[in-house]
């Protein structure tokens, strides 16, 4: 039979802890610091008559919304988790789950790309991340903690389509001559149009609100011939969303990158000119369709001086993205000493000129 | 790493290039205000009266003016000499265009080498041929017989004996002016910051993509319509530094 000893605030009653700065117990509820020669005795051989009452709280009209509330198939747990996860572990048997109803019917995913890359591999690809890097804060190498890593299924929009489009272009043609007497620059000035049309086939468009979109297309491409069927055993050991975002939501981000896509594709054709300036672009969609998929992306998020820090790793291919703060100091003491060292080579090849 | 040195390097020779460029044509030897000279002939010209000064020490300077405005022809020589020569050993002849009249003036101990009639024989060389230029040229050539002359004891001088003093003319050059050690550094600098921030910032690697390109379908891409139409066009014209015949 265990024992449990359990120091409790004499103003409060909260649980006090042993505060390692102050060196003193502390109640982290009231901040009340006590000696630990103040506190009373072990009573742990008292008869303690312990009393259970319900305080009686019920949930608010409108504080479940987002939760939902899950019975743990393997130790009959309770799992609370918001309303678009599709997969995720029990806190209290540690059992992978996943949420069938997330993902059926209409919300069922049409292809899933299985993870390729194991979390092993994530986290070296983090260190090589980090240790690639120059002008890292030294503190950020040693202090930073990688708080968590995950396996994420990111909903994602793939959009395929036939854009018609036309761009126009002001372009520009130098040419110079002289003579005698006199030299010539002559600068002629073209409008150039150009329309036609693209085939576009899956272009993804993250459709999670949780997933910031940045770092989900950083780790684009991925490679959709390794695509399956979706089922939900592919989800096992790795958390899932449904999507929050829906595919006419995800539009005009796919339309923005097919206009951009029209304008750089279409200005290749313009050949001939010194310099070829966009002026504009109009396109239109045709048999355009769209699916929903799963993509495997590995989340990794350190801390450092309380601030958070997000990486990702394209679950496939292992592409790895994430902001590294970068030292300032270091910048500037690298600049300067290297501005110097160039600066000295300058003088000393102009001697060595001078001289010779 | 092999990319980031090759990049210094590239950068430091971009840089000496820049310096060199700058520092190779700093003296200034032939002074054209009546702007008869093109760029082309200065340069030339600079060319030689360098090759002059690194072999003897002694600076010879000319100058083509339309006029001296307010100071003698001698004050103007003196002060033209001052403000475009280094070196306290040497001699500017001043061909005043507007005036048919000409000047000069010898400083250090180039009088040693450059009498009265040694400085007219420049003029009358410079005098009798038919372009700047030439002129310049022979006058020049003339310039380097004296000073090869006046070294190895050859040249006679109609009155005044030679010194081949070689701690007075001839002496070793200073090498290069510490003014440009600010302004290497200053380049070194510049470049520096250029090179190390280029680098730190690959420490950021989260963007939204530009376009979709890598989604289009290989061979999809059709044009259908093309218009080059042209606008308007400007010509600019520039006159040529031209070398001009002597009246």
């Amino acid at each position: 039979m265990s024992t449990i000893l359990e120091q409790k605030c004499p103003c409060c009653g909260g649980a006090v802890e042993f505060n390692t700065d102050a060196q003193r117990l502390k109640c982290p509820y009231c901040d009340t610091e006590f000696d630990i020669t103040a506190m009373p005795e072990d009573t742990s051989n008292q008869v303690e008559q312990i009393n259970w009452n319900s305080q009686g709280a019920q949930w608010s009209a409108g504080e479940t919304d987002g939760m939902s509330v899950y019975a743990c198939n393997s130790c009959g747990g309770e799992i609370v988790a918001d309303t678009t996860t599709g997969a995720t572990t029990c806190p209290y048997c540690g059992n992978q789950v996943v949420m069938k109803g997330q993902f059926s019917g209409a919300l069922k995913p049409d292809l899933v790309i299985p993870f390729k890359l194991d979390k092993k591999a994530a986290k070296e690809a983090l260190k090589k991340h980090i240790s690639t890097k120059k002008f890292v804060p030294k503190s950020f190498l040693t202090d930073n903690r990688l708080e968590e890593i995950k396996g994420v299924y990111v909903p994602h929009w793939l959009f395929t389509c036939d854009a018609v489009g036309n761009a126009t272009y002001k372009a520009k043609k130098v040419k110079t001559w002289s003579d005698e007497n006199y030299e010539y620059t002559e600068t002629s000035y073209f409008d150039v149009y150009r329309s036609g049309n693209i085939g576009f086939d899956n272009i993804p468009v993250d459709g999670s609100t949780k997933m910031p979109d940045d770092l989900m297309e950083s780790v684009e491409p991925f490679d959709l011939s390794q695509a399956v069927d979706f089922n939900t055993a592919y989800l096992a050991g790795y958390l899932a969303d449904k999507y929050d975002v829906t595919a006419e939501e995800s539009m005009p981000r796919a339309n923005e990158r097919i206009r951009q896509s029209i304008i750089d594709s279409f200005k290749e054709t313009v050949k001939g000119y010194d310099e070829v300036e966009n002026q504009g672009a109009n396109m239109n969609v045709a048999n355009g369709i769209y699916k929903y998929a799963l993509y495997p992306v590995w989340l990794l998020n350190t801390k450092w001086n309380g601030e958070n820090f997000t990486f990702a790793m394209n679950g496939q291919t292992g592409k790895f993205v994430g902001n590294i703060p970068t030292d300032k100091k270091a910048v500037t003491k690298a600049s300067l000493l290297l501005g110097a060292g160039i600066g000295a080579v300058i003088y000393g090849l102009m001697w060595l000129i001078e001289l010779l | 790493m092999t990319k980031k040195i090759f990049a210094i390097i590239i950068a430091t020779l971009i840089c000496a290039q820049f310096v060199f460029s700058a520092s190779a044509y700093t003296q200034q030897y032939v002074i054209d205000y009546a702007d008869k000279l093109a760029s082309s002939e200065i340069e030339e010209l600079d060319l030689f009266a360098e090759k002059l000064e690194s072999a003897y020490g002694v600076t010879v300077l000319f100058c083509i003016t339309e006029g001296t405005g307010d100071v003698t022809a001698d004050e103007f020589a003196s002060e033209t000499y001052s403000d475009y020569a280094d070196n306290e050993n040497g001699l500017i002849i001043v061909h005043d265009d507007w005036n048919k009249a000409y000047s000069s003036f010898i400083s250090g101990n180039a009088d040693e080498v450059f009498s009265d009639a040694a400085v007219d024989s420049m003029i009358d060389a410079y005098d009798t041929n038919e372009s700047y230029y030439g002129g310049i040229y022979a006058c020049y050539e003339l310039a380097e017989e004296y000073l090869e002359n006046g070294y190895s004891g050859g040249y006679v001088n109609d009155s005044e004996p030679l010194n081949n003093d070689t701690d007075t003319i001839g002496e070793e050059k200073d090498g290069v002016s510490i003014i440009w050690l600010p302004v290497s550094l200053l380049i070194g600098l510049l470049v520096g910051f250029l090179i190390i921030n280029g680098i730190a910032s690959k420490n950021t690697s989260v963007k939204m993509q530009e376009n979709a390109t890598v989604y289009t379908r290989p061979g999809s891409m059709v044009i259908t319509g093309s218009a080059d139409n042209f606008l308007y066009n400007n010509v600019e014209r520039r006159e040529k530094p031209k070398q001009t015949e002597k009246n």
